[in-house]
């Protein structure tokens, strides 16, 4: 097609400069781009917006985990305060105590909870709990690229549920938590334990 | 006495009441641009029903992750973006499995049998057309063509050079002029 031809389409060069041999020739992709505008829909077919909403709220209250369950071999392990960094560097998945803190609006006791998971394949994971109100807004980290995530939240000690969400999708269990809650909709959540560092 | 001040709840105002929790606010959102992103989505799938999936894929990514939404006074453009990448994954899927036979051709609306017929063939051509087009040469020809924007405004939406769309647009129609040829138009 001749460049200058392109350039008129483009809205660079006004008809009246193309040579008259070119103008028939853009007369006809005029045509044939008002009837190609002409057949594209005016907008969404009504209703879309309700079966959107419902869609976005039955994902929220149904996340299902499709994610490969052999690319996550979490465990258990309680790591003492300076042990942590090297205990992430032998472990795919870590939940660990590493710190208590103080809340300074309540005054109630908090433990610094760090998450590992090994998700080679993952552009991002998050960690969504009761803790959070299951909003994706913690992200776990992986600044070497190795496809182990990391992640440290400050938690109250108690009984917490939690998953993980991978790719901003994808929600999995922790196949390897201690142990399980259901969550009322078929599917079962992790459950992690803290206690504080004196013991309550 | 001051009377009563009606405006328009702002994109960023209904970011931040999202975000906060209120699924009306979120509806809102969908109802401002679930029309640009359908639109989009059924001139890049070329059917109804596969943009309505499109669409609604889209929407639930963004609820997902508003609160990764750095400029909320432009949510229309970032979920835009979202739903461009959403239909690309969408078509690289079904490339592989759909034929060209199988992209149907768009419901005639015309009121005159004859013109309604000369209409439909004329969709079904386009739309083949269209359909034969790669991904990233239908975007961008879609963008241009049919919903009007500017190649900077395409530049700053898909991240993508002004020189590289204009390239993209250029080959789109060089084939779609050989494709259009080929079937008598």
């Amino acid at each position: 097609m001749d460049s200058r031809l392109q350039d008129y389409l483009d809205g660079d060069l006004p008809l009246e400069q193309l040579p008259v041999e070119l103008r028939r020739e853009a007369a006809t992709w005029d045509v044939l781009l008002d009837d190609i505008r002409r057949t594209a829909p005016a907008g969404a077919p009504m209703g879309l917006d309700a079966r959107v909403l419902a869609a976005v709220a039955d994902k929220r209250r149904r996340s299902r985990p499709r994610w490969f369950e052999w690319l996550l071999r979490p465990r258990m392990v309680p790591v003492p305060p300076a042990a942590a960094l090297a205990a992430a560097a032998l472990v795919f998945a870590v939940i660990s105590t590493v710190g208590p803190s103080d809340d300074g609006a309540t005054g109630e006791p908090q433990v610094y909870v760090q998450f590992i998971v090994d998700v080679p394949a993952a552009e991002t994971v998050h960690l969504v709990g009761d803790f959070n109100e299951w909003q994706p807004t913690v992200e776990l980290e992986d600044p070497d690229g190795d496809g182990v995530w990391v992640g440290r939240v400050s938690l109250q000690p108690g009984v917490h549920q939690y998953m993980f969400v991978i790719d901003g999708s994808d929600w999995i269990t922790d196949p390897n938590a201690v142990s399980y809650q259901d969550d009322g909709f078929g599917q079962r959540n992790a459950v992690v334990a803290i206690s504080s560092f004196n013991g309550t | 006495m001051r009377g009563l001040e009606i405006r328009q709840v702002t994109d960023a105002e209904l970011v931040r009441d999202a975000l906060q929790g209120s699924d009306r606010a979120f509806g809102e959102l969908v109802r401002r641009y679930q029309d640009l992103l359908f639109r989009h989505a059924e001139r890049m799938t070329g059917r109804q029903d596969d943009a309505e999936d499109v669409v609604q894929s889209a929407f639930i990514k963004a609820h997902r992750s508003l609160d990764r939404c750095r400029d909320p006074e432009h949510v229309g453009a970032w979920l835009f973006r979202i739903g461009a990448n959403v239909c690309k994954d969408f078509l690289k899927s079904r490339r592989a499995t759909v034929s060209l036979e199988q992209v149907p051709g768009l419901p005639a609306t015309a009121d005159d049998p004859q013109r309604e017929a000369e209409m439909g063939s004329m969709r079904d051509q386009i739309e083949r057309a269209l359909q034969s087009l790669g991904v990233e040469q239908r975007e961008a020809f879609v963008m241009k063509h049919v919903e009007g924007w500017s190649y900077v405004e395409m530049a700053e939406a898909l991240s993508v050079s002004v020189p590289a769309l204009k390239m993209r647009v250029h080959r789109a129609r060089e084939e779609l002029q050989v494709l259009l040829e080929s079937y008598g138009r």
